[in-house]
This record gives C-alpha cells, sequence and structure tokens, in this order.
C-alpha cells in the first residue's frame, strides 16, 4: 500500500511537471518570449527573475540576452573563465544568431540557477532545444548544476546559446514589424539593428528591446548553416584580454570588499590526520595586525589584516594534531600497495572482446609484456586557492573563482548552514582550474572560518605551500599490458590492467556524496584506455582499485592524462616488435575509424614524417572529450641523454569550432601541461606527509624547454567536442617515442628527468 | 616608509621586512602584481626596480625606499598601452592571466636591456612561469613588440 501511494505521488508529481511544460509551450506563451533549453520551457515572466537577466538597466529578452536603450548587449555567460576563451566563445555562438557585432557584448556572470545548468557534464547528452523532457532536466530545476569541466562548454551550448540568440533576434524582428506594420519577411535583423528592407528605415536593438520583451515566440527558429555563419568559426580577439594586460582583470584573490581581513589556514601535516588544538592561541594573538585565530573541522588558521602577516603567524603556530594512522604511507608503500592489486582478480573489466588468454597461451606466441607508471601530480593553478566570504545575518556573500558556481554555493550552506537562497555568488575568473577548482573544500574551508568572523569579509588564501600539500591530486597509476604480435604486424591479443584510486569516487563524494559512483563503475580510470580505434584480434581492459585514504581528483584530461601515455607508448613498443614504422603500423589498423585516420595522416605529413635528417620524432594518437588529437614531438640531440623538445605538431578534429585562435591556444597549452607533468610532475609522500610543495620542488616547463608548436584544425560538420583538455594526452607519449626512436630507450615510468634524461 | 610607484608617492606603515609584494596588494590595494609562490620561483610577483624586473614576494619593502617602483598599473602611459601590451593583445597572449602582469614587467624589462633579443636571450630573460603554457605567444609577441619599439623610435628619431 505505501509503495502504491509513493508511486501515485510520483506519478501526480511527473504529471504536474508535464503539465507545467505544456502549459509553458501553450497557455502562458501569450505573455512573454519563450526560450526552450533542453525542453525546460521558461516564460518571459519566470526569466526575469533570473540574475542573468533581471539586473541593471535595459530589457532582457531571456535569461542570457539583455539589451540596453544605447544598443550595448549584456550577455549572461555562467560558465568560468579559466582561461580558455569561454567568456568569448559562448557570446561568439549567440552573437551569430542574434545579429550583433561582438564588440557591443558586455559579459556578466550569473547566479547558479535552472537555466544555466549543464546537462551535458552529467548525462553525457547534448541538449538539443527541441526535444525531451528528462528526468535530469527535471532535477536541474530544483539543484542547478552550473559547472564548468570535462570540456564540455560547447558541446553543452552549441544548441541552446544559438537558440537564445534566435528567439531573441526573432523576438525583435516581430516587434520591429508590429512597430512599422509591415511584413515579417521585410524586417531583416543586422549588426544590432532591423532594417526595413521595403523602405530602408531601421530601428536598433535598443529600440526594440521593450516591446520584444514581450512578445511570443510559439517556434523555435531554424539555425543557421556553417556556411553561413560570420562570428562562429572565426578567430575573435578575446573579450577578457586587454584586462589581463593592464592588470585590471580581477581574479578571486583580488577582490577587496570594504573591511575585508585575511585568512591563512593550516591544514594537518599528514594525510587524512586532524589538527585537534593550537597550543599558542594567545601568543600568535598579540601579535601585529592578528585578529583572530581560529580553529575548524578542515584545519587551524590566522585572519589578520594583511596576507603576510596572516602567513607568518600562521606557520609560527603551534598545533596538537594526529596522523590518523596514515603516518606509515609513503610512495615506496603506494606502490607495494599498487602490484598487490595488480596480481588480485581485477575489479572491473570494462572491455572485452575475443579470448586474450589464448592466445597467450599458445606456445608459438612471443608475448610483449611491459610495465608503465605514473605518479601522483598537483593541479597547481597559477592562482593559489582562495576565497572570500561575509557572513552577516544569516545571509552570505562569496567571491570566488571557481568551475561551478553551484558547488559554491552548496559549499557555503554545508559550512555556515544558511540557506541557498540567501547565498550570493560573485563568479571572479580564475587564475587557472585544471579541475582543482570544482572541488568543494576550499570553499566550504573559507566559508567555516568567515563564520567565526560575522560581518567582516574574510579571505582565505591558501599559501602555495598549503595549496600543494592539500591538493586532489591525479592519481598515481600502472598498467601491466601483454601484446601478441604477428608477423604480418596484426595485434592479435591486447590486454591491459590496470591499478589506480578511483577518481570520480574520490571526487564526487566530496562534491555530491549522493551522485557518487562505486570506484567499480568509474568510467573516468579506463577512459582513453578502452574503445581505441585500432583493429586488435582479442582484447581485455580491466583494473583494481587501490584503497588509499589520498584525496584524488579531476586534473586536466583526467583518465587520458595517464592512458594515451600508456596506451600510444606500448602499441609503439608493438610496432616496432613487429619490425614496422610505428606511423604506419597505427595508420594500417584505422580503417574502421576515418576521422582517427585522417588526422594522423594530416599530423605525419605536417611533420615530414620519416625524413632523414637530425631530428627524432614521435607520434601518438587519442582520442578524449569527443576530439581526436595528433601529435607529433620533433626533437634534437643535444649530449648523451640530453635533448631539445624542438617541435610539436598538433592535429585536432573537434567537429565544428567556434573560435579557432581559442583551439590553437588550448592545444599550445595542453601540450605544455603534459609536458610539464611528462618532465618534472611527481607527488610523493613520506611518513604521510607529501614532500613537494612549491615550484623549486614541483616544477614546470619554461619558456627554454617549451617547444614551438604548429597547429592544424580539421574541417568538417560533425558536432563539436572539447577542446580544453583533448591537447593534454598525446603530450607525454609523442615525446617518450621520440626519445626511444633517437635512442632505442623505452620510457615507462613519468617523470622523464628523474630517469636522468635532461632538456633544454 | 615612502615608496614612489607608478611615478606617485604612497606612505605606508609596514614592518620592514614585509615584502613589497604584500605592501602593493594588501595595503595599497593595487592588485595587478600577483602572489604565485612566496619564494621568487615563478615571476608572478615582478615588478620593475629601478627599471630592472625583480620578484617581488622577497624583497623586503625597506630595501626599496627612494628606488622607482613601477607595476603593471603603471605600464601603460596614461591610458596608452605600451608596446609589449598591444602585442600581447595582438597575439591574444594571456589564457587565465595570472602571471601576465610578470611575464609582461620581464618582457619591458628584458626590451629595455636588449632591443632586438635573439630567442637565446627571451630564453635566459624569461623564466616565469606560465601554467596555461602561453610561451610560444609570449616569445612571438616579445619579438612584435621589439619590432614595434624600433618603429617607433626611428619615427621619434
Amino acid at each position: 500500500m505505501i509503495n502504491q501511494d509513493s508511486n501515485k505521488k510520483k506519478r501526480s508529481k511527473a504529471a504536474k511537471w508535464g503539465r507545467r511544460a505544456f502549459i509553458g509551450v501553450g497557455g502562458l506563451a501569450g505573455i512573454g518570449l519563450l526560450v526552450g533549453i533542453g525542453g525546460t520551457v521558461y516564460v518571459n515572466k519566470k526569466i526575469r527573475k533570473y540574475s542573468g537577466a533581471g539586473m541593471g538597466d535595459g530589457d532582457s529578452l531571456n535569461a542570457w540576452i539583455r539589451i540596453a536603450p544605447d544598443n550595448t548587449i549584456t550577455l549572461a555567460v555562467p560558465r568560468a573563465e579559466m582561461g580558455q576563451g569561454i567568456y568569448t566563445s559562448i557570446p561568439q555562438m549567440i552573437a551569430e544568431e542574434l545579429e550583433v557585432d561582438m564588440s557591443t557584448i558586455q559579459v556578466i556572470h550569473p547566479q547558479p540557477e535552472a537555466p544555466y545548468s549543464n546537462t551535458y557534464i552529467l548525462s553525457q547528452k547534448a541538449p538539443n532545444a527541441f526535444k525531451g523532457y528528462s528526468i535530469m532536466e527535471k532535477i536541474y530545476a530544483v539543484l542547478p548544476i552550473v559547472a564548468t569541466g570535462g570540456s564540455t562548454s560547447i558541446v553543452d551550448g552549441f544548441n541552446n546559446m544559438r537558440y537564445a540568440g534566435a528567439t531573441a533576434r526573432e523576438a525583435l524582428r516581430m516587434a520591429a514589424a508590429d512597430r512599422w506594420n509591415t511584413d515579417l519577411s521585410s524586417c531583416k535583423a543586422e549588426k544590432g539593428y532591423i532594417i526595413n528592407t521595403v523602405d530602408d528605415e531601421k530601428l536598433s536593438y535598443g529600440q526594440l528591446a521593450e516591446a520584444a520583451a514581450e512578445i511570443t515566440i510559439k517556434e523555435l527558429p531554424e539555425l543557421k548553416q556553417k556556411s553561413d555563419w560570420s562570428i562562429i568559426g572565426t578567430p575573435v580577439q578575446r573579450l577578457d584580454i586587454p584586462d589581463k594586460v593592464t592588470g585590471l582583470a580581477e581574479f578571486g584573490i583580488d577582490v577587496r570588499p570594504e573591511n575585508m581581513l585575511y585568512a591563512v589556514m593550516r591544514h594537518p601535516s599528514t594525510i587524512g590526520g586532524n589538527i585537534n588544538g593550537v597550543i599558542n592561541q594567545a601568543e600568535i594573538e598579540e601579535r601585529t595586525g592578528i585578529e583572530k585565530v581560529v580553529l575548524t573541522k578542515y584545519g587551524a588558521a590566522v585572519i589578520a589584516n594583511n596576507t603576510w602577516r596572516a602567513k607568518n603567524a600562521a606557520l609560527a603556530l603551534k598545533l596538537d594534531e594526529d596522523s590518523a594512522g596514515n603516518e606509515n604511507i609513503s610512495t615506496a608503500s603506494i606502490a607495494t600497495q599498487m602490484d598487490e592489486v595488480l596480481d588480485q582478480a581485477a575489479l572491473a573489466t570494462p572491455e572485452q572482446h575475443g579470448d586474450v588468454e589464448a592466445i597467450f597461451d599458445r606456445e608459438e606466441n612471443a608475448v610483449i609484456e611491459a610495465r608503465y607508471d605514473v605518479p601522483y601530480l598537483a593541479h597547481a593553478t597559477m592562482e593559489p586557492l582562495n576565497c572570500t566570504v561575509l557572513v552577516n545575518d544569516g545571509r552570505a556573500e562569496v567571491w570566488v573563482g571557481h568551475q561551478a558556481s553551484s558547488i559554491v554555493q552548496t559549499s557555503i550552506k554545508e559550512s555556515t548552514g544558511i540557506s541557498k537562497a540567501n547565498i550570493k555568488v560573485n563568479s571572479t575568473i580564475l587564475g587557472g582550474g585544471f579541475g582543482r577548482k570544482a572541488e568543494p573544500d576550499y570553499v566550504r574551508k573559507a566559508g567555516a572560518i568567515a563564520k567565526q568572523m560575522p560581518g567582516i569579509p574574510i579571505q582565505t588564501v591558501f599559501t602555495r605551500e598549503e595549496d600543494m600539500r592539500n591538493d586532489m591530486y591525479r592519481p598515481a597509476a600502472v598498467s601491466r599490458f601483454r601484446a601478441v604480435v604477428s608477423a604480418e604486424g596484426d595485434i592479435e591479443a591486447w590486454e591491459n590492467k590496470m591499478a589506480l584510486q578511483s577518481v570520480s569516487h574520490s571526487s564526487m563524494s566530496r562534491i555530491m556524496p549522493a551522485m557518487a559512483v562505486s570506484p567499480a563503475n568509474d568510467l573516468a580510470t579506463t577512459e582513453g584506455a578502452v574503445h581505441l580505434p585500432y583493429i586488435m584480434k582479442n582484447r581485455q581492459v580491466s583494473f583494481g582499485q587501490v584503497d588509499l585514504p589520498i584525496q584524488v581528483g579531476y586534473w586536466r584530461s583526467v583518465g587520458s592524462s595517464q592512458n594515451a601515455f600508456f596506451t600510444e607508448s606500448f602499441l609503439d613498443e608493438c610496432a616496432f616488435a613487429a619490425g614496422q614504422d610505428p606511423y604506419l603500423f597505427r595508420k594500417n589498423k584505422l580503417n574502421d575509424h576515418p576521422r582517427y585516420k585522417a588526422v594522423l595522416e594530416k599530423v605525419a605529413a605536417m611533420s615530414n614524417w620519416g625524413a632523414q635528417d637530425n631530428k627524432f620524432r614521435g607520434i601518438a594518437l587519442h582520442k578524449s572529450f569527443g576530439s581526436i588529437v595528433g601529435q607529433v614531438a620533433e626533437i634534437s640531440r643535444v649530449g648523451e641523454k640530453q635533448f631539445s623538445i624542438d617541435k610539436y605538431y598538433n592535429v585536432i578534429d573537434c567537429g565544428m569550432y567556434i573560435n579557432p585562435d581559442t583551439v590553437e591556444a588550448q592545444m599550445e597549452g595542453g601540450i605544455v601541461f603534459g609536458l610539464s607533468a611528462a618532465l618534472y610532475g611527481e607527488i610523493t609522500w613520506d611518513e604521510g606527509e607529501v614532500q613537494e610543495y612549491n615550484f623549486p620542488q614541483y616544477d614546470m616547463v619554461r619558456m627554454n624547454v617549451s617547444p614551438k608548436i604548429e597547429n592544424h584544425i580539421m574541417e568538417n560538420e560533425h558536432y563539436p567536442g572539447g577542446v580544453g583538455e583533448p591537447g593534454t594526452p598525446p603530450a607525454a607519449p609523442a615525446l617518450t617515442n621520440a626519445l626511444f626512436a633517437a635512442t632505442g630507450e623505452r620510457i615507462r615510468r613519468l617523470p622523464i628527468v628523474k630517469q636522468g634524461w635532461s632538456f633544454a | 616608509m615612502e615608496l614612489k610607484i607608478n611615478g606617485k608617492n604612497f606612505q605606508v606603515d609596514v614592518e620592514d621586512q614585509m615584502p613589497l609584494l604584500w605592501v602593493l596588494r594588501d595595503e595599497l590595494n593595487m592588485t595587478g602584481t600577483k602572489y604565485g609562490c612566496g619564494v621568487a620561483a615563478c615571476g608572478a610577483c615582478t615588478c620593475l626596480i629601478d627599471g630592472l624586473a625583480t620578484r617581488t614576494c622577497t624583497l623586503a619593502v625597506s630595501s626599496v625606499v627612494g628606488k622607482e617602483i613601477i607595476t603593471i598599473e603603471g605600464i601603460a602611459d596614461d591610458g596608452q598601452l605600451s608596446a609589449v601590451q598591444k602585442a600581447w593583445i595582438q597575439h591574444q597572449v594571456p589564457q587565465c592571466g595570472y602571471c601576465q602582469s610578470g611575464q609582461i614587467i620581464a618582457a619591458e624589462s628584458l626590451l629595455d636591456e636588449k632591443p632586438q633579443p635573439t630567442d637565446e636571450d627571451i630564453d635566459l630573460a624569461m623564466t616565469n612561469i606560465c601554467r596555461c603554457g602561453t610561451y610560444q605567444r609570449v616569445r612571438d609577441a616579445i619579438h612584435t613588440a621589439a619590432q614595434w619599439r624600433h618603429e617607433e623610435n626611428s619615427l621619434l628619431g
């Protein structure tokens, strides 16, 4: 009976949603402009309450577009600008259909509200405004997931942002037709004006916006074809760059609300440890400029009138700590644990075709075996973690550069007890994100600290040392491979068994515990290791979960960050075992995948593959986040185990692209990011404590090592893929394959410089 | 203490040892100069001190009294962007932009010293970290700025 009742309740709720959607399309349509997002329909009256549209001068045509009388266009861009250029590429999509110049556009960042949800990031389905009213979208209406990550912003927004522009443009045309009492077909939208093609009269969007906001669009208009684009697909200059060359750009760490104080934290020294008390609190509070020492469940903090004073005082804190039993964890103990996991039965086998064991068992077959491993990695965003919070009278205001404004809101709610409706999120640009700034920890901590000094905005800053020692690291990983390659170069069997911690389980347990997947179901673990495009007769990919108290997280390109290195290196080994050229070896196995093959052929041609000169080349091909990237690293010898990384050739097929210059910038940045990890990146533990804590211990590629990069973007009409991450994965194997070509030495472990190599 | 920053005088009342970075950011609210590492390893905090690119996160404020301090906010001349800044826009150098104040200051200093730098000069002078990996564009923009500065000087000369 109870079950029946609850079913009834569910049905009636579903019916209500359905009715609401229907009313949205039909009944209420008379009072406003409709913009559908993933089937959720928002009428004008409702839309005006959303922050992106409702604030400031001018009229809101929907949740994204506001037009002022002077014809300036304000667009609400709900994705975090962390360097990838999204404050320009989302406006390009809207402007293309709205028919406005990019120079008339201003960008604001809205509050975390339903229309701004990123549907793709969890559902992995690109929303199409015409279809469906999915369960996911209903959830978003209640619990918006306004997040930037997984290279999804364009993939998610490609239809909806164009519809946002197109529906607003249609309303403006209708308003003009009404004003002129003329046929809609003679009203042409062009560069912020509606032109009457009969008598050449024109009205600016600013003059029409008020009337347009009251108009009904009953059907979504047709979107332009690629061949008609004049803004999408062009290298529009980024809107955020002018302020980034004058020092005026405001990052989270730059906000200075009135009376603000600064807090610097001390976290537990050991992984998973606790700070139970501050021994010298009174003494520290007597120091110049120190306001207060606070203890939260996350650690201790010193609040002061200057970051430097807070930092010095925080370093001088004497703490009562415990290590929660983790004092024996070391990099060596982790490696032992990983090997134990490899020797156990797999936790999951996400890919299995044919019977690899049968091939390995045949005596006549020579089995190629190799073990690859990579270490933990820190994100090391240039802007250290920080978050500014004002708690006052049941309300909170937050200033932060974060990848997900909805996570900011939830995190502040958790640590202050203030309801989401009373939390205002001021989203700033980010000094790098790379997945680190999708985590709730630094926001929660800032909330817990600010709560102890209500009425005063507190800027909590992690020093570089605290930032690096308290990261949510890219996990260390091991792959154990076996393969059999025929005399003709066919891969008869390919087996890859991995061991690592589950990123999705660890990260989602912190972000949204209700949606945390079990380690066995974490697709991120083997992404880039499964569904390889190459023809392989028998294949098996499995993994085991390493159980450790280390927090691991999403790190630019996630599973592909290690899996491209593993698979593209071992594939190279297979090619050499078969005595074949590594490019041709790959190419011959791509007959089922013309897009991959075209990328590979293009990058080989660009790099003059096979040339007899004093250069050595390595090739790698990898698909991640919906885009295929081929890279060739070109190196030259400087001395024994000393090389110059002269150049990378990079080809991407990301389907249709929005801004070719930002695509290229992401490829350049992705390669350097991958190279920094390949050459130097390693986080180690001893006695439960992280050993690397600043750039001298955790170095980066700098100008002198950074290669030249030549780009090519494939031209086609496929749906867009992501570009923020796919440049990173092939960078390491392209380099190590080149080093093999030069020296015959196969590099199976990163980072490279710790194995006696050097680069200039 | 009196400091001369971007041609103006400022009075600050702080400890002698406070690094210039934190005087700028937290005492004077000039936030264009960035905190990246605190150990002079990344260059995000670079300012011109008497014309030379200097990392200010380890530079005691008392040591710059009486010196000419130029921060990123003082690079443009009365709203007119410098050749380096213009080249940075031309080449669309910044991604996240956090390190770029320091990169631009380092480039200004390099070009003051070597008006036509070679790639090797750039490798030696530009040691700032850019986590976004904009190095190729930084290099190209420095060459462009060198060219523009040369053309400006020829016109003036």
